[in-house]
């Protein structure tokens, strides 16, 4: 349904296309015939418990690491067969961006125009200005914070004007602030100028805050792709929410609630006097007056979420750590 | 081919922005001045050297021939490991470029090294022998300095070679260097030790030295010419070469 109504918003081809890519070492599949598709503009999270296989997938997709099986093709070019064609799309920091620590961050920029044709001089400042490193560009980078050198990184990476960005744990080692400044880049740089990003990540409050789609894989295969956010609640109407309601009297909201129905009460909580019900949304006002109507006072409702980290570990079979 | 040349610009930039870039000149200068104010100093008047006869005994390979040869190993040996380490190599091989091309940038960067070095020596020798004992030819001439150059640039050329080749196996700059310079100073050890076999011919260090082929030099194993030696020369370095493409090509990296 999801996949649907993206192919509707972009009438144009896939940007990213993961096919059935497998990674077979010493007869172990660390990656086992991953395929997902990703699309102008989105930010997609790749995620997954330790030694799930994000890196390798994520080195496999810009051709550090070789393909046992499979192809990945960026905007219909193989990164197998037509390596220089396809990866000339792709912007890429893997791990944190390391530079050459004797030269300045120019320097280190003019390395990576020299690797592309037509990149200007005009360009790179564009780039600088967008990370906001006019000021360190005649410093070397050795007195970079990891701050700046993650910024440097996200220049690096645009430099070439790709249509897609690759990032490998782009928020390791940074503190909330860079973390913040970081997603808020990323989700600029997406809407702004319509390029993809795919991150991989195991921190998962921040994919949440980030992305728009998730792939979840576990053990080198995948798991599931889920939307988030927006497109997550613009389902059909008839989809039920679960709401807590804070009462006076838990007992008794609970034996007015159970005459209706519609409703499925998930739990009653007699300390805290909630009710957790299973309601369409239509319904909810009804709920309210019918409470009301019989008398209990109504402090609080709420919708209960499930967050990314509880639907994770039910993916993932919540048997390790993230 | 512009943007090959590019390649070589980057590779270059990468030893030249070094603050250690200048200190293997500053050694063969230092080196070349010491042993050319010694011999002007101590040496006897008729046993005087012209500045050609000076400039073509730095560059054998008792002179400053192996001095050379370690110096462009030392340089020449993180151009691959050093990617490595610093991590570097993960954004340089995500760039349109063919891997091939990358190596091949940087081992031409490392030709121009040990250009470099030799023409520097050769022509801070010529300065020194110059000043001090004059430049006229004698038996030696201009074109005997050239040969002697050739032959030492020869002489690293290969040790270099090996040297980028497990620059690119290891990915270790220590490991690197180390195995490199051992190789240089087992060379007459090997040669003597299997001198009694066949075999030996075949054997890059008996090859790598072309001077016994200048006037008046003797081959190590009898029946030897220089068509052979360069022959032999040749086949290894399509082999050191090869492995080297090889292995970069088919990395991965993790």
């Amino acid at each position: 349904m999801n996949e649907h109504s993206l192919h509707e918003n972009t009438d144009n081809a896939p940007v990213l296309s993961v096919k059935g890519v497998t990674k077979r070492i010493k007869n172990r599949n660390i990656v086992d015939r991953l395929s997902f598709e990703m699309h102008r503009g989105e930010i997609v999270g790749l995620l997954g418990p330790n030694g799930a296989g994000k890196t390798t997938t994520i080195r496999m997709i810009v051709g550090l690491i070789g393909m046992t099986e499979g192809d990945v093709l960026v905007k219909g070019k193989s990164i197998r067969n037509d390596f220089a064609g396809a990866i000339a799309h792709v912007g890429g920091i893997i791990e944190n961006p390391e530079f050459y620590p004797y030269m300045t961050g120019h320097d280190n920029l003019k390395q990576y125009q020299r690797m592309t044709e037509g990149i200007t001089e005009e360009r790179i400042r564009d780039v600088v200005k967008l990370v906001g490193l006019e000021n360190a560009m005649k410093k070397k980078v050795k007195a970079y914070s990891l701050g700046m050198r993650q910024r440097l990184g996200i220049a690096q990476a645009l430099l070439h004007e790709p249509s897609i960005l690759i990032l490998d744990e782009p928020t390791n080692g940074l503190d909330p602030a860079g973390i913040r400044e970081m997603r808020d880049y990323l989700k600029r740089i997406a809407n702004e100028e319509g390029i993809s990003v795919l991150v991989s990540s195991h921190l998962l409050a921040e994919m949440e805050l980030m992305c728009s789609r998730v792939v979840v894989i576990q053990e080198g295969k995948l798991v599931t792709v889920q939307s988030l956010g927006a497109s997550g609640e613009d389902g059909t109407p008839a989809e039920r929410v679960n709401v807590a309601f804070r009462v006076d009297d838990a007992e008794r909201a609970k034996a007015r609630l159970e005459r209706m129905e519609e409703i499925s009460i998930l739990k009653v909580s007699e300390e805290k006097n909630e009710v957790i019900i299973s309601v369409r949304d239509a319904y909810i006002p009804r709920v309210v007056g019918a409470l009301g109507a019989e008398g209990i006072a109504l402090y609080r409702i709420e919708e209960i979420k499930e967050s990314l980290e509880d639907e994770f570990l039910k993916w993932t079979g919540g048997n390790r750590i993230a | 081919m512009l943007s090959f040349g590019k390649l070589v610009t980057n590779e270059w930039l990468k030893m030249f922005k070094k603050r250690s870039f200048f200190i293997p000149y500053a050694a063969i200068a230092v080196v070349i001045a010491l042993v050319a104010f010694m011999m002007k100093q101590f040496g006897s008047a008729e046993g005087m050297p012209t500045g050609l006869e000076f400039t073509s005994a730095m560059f054998t390979k008792n002179g400053m021939g192996q001095l050379l040869t370690f110096l462009a190993i030392i340089g020449t040996a993180g151009s691959v490991p050093k990617e490595h380490s610093l991590g570097t190599i993960k954004l340089l091989l995500i760039r349109a470029q063919s891997r091939s091309k990358i190596l091949a940038a940087k081992y031409v960067s490392v030709l121009v090294y040990i250009l470099s070095l030799s023409l520097f020596a050769a022509g801070f020798s010529l300065l020194t022998g110059g000043l001090l004992f004059g430049l006229h030819a004698r038996e030696l001439g201009w074109n005997d300095v050239f040969l002697s150059l050739l032959v030492q640039l020869a002489y690293s050329l290969i040790y270099v070679t090996v040297t980028f080749m497990i620059g690119v196996l290891t990915r270790s700059t220590g490991a690197t260097i180390g195995v490199g310079m051992i190789l240089v100073l087992i060379e007459s050890l090997v040669v003597g030790l299997l001198s009694r076999y066949d075999i030996i011919k075949y054997v890059l260090f008996t090859n790598v030295d072309l001077s016994v082929y200048l006037e008046g030099g003797t081959p190590p194993i009898q029946g030897m010419t220089l068509a052979f030696s360069l022959i032999v020369l040749a086949v290894y370095m399509v082999l050191f070469l090869g492995t080297s493409f090889v292995t970069f090509k088919k990395r991965d990296v993790a």
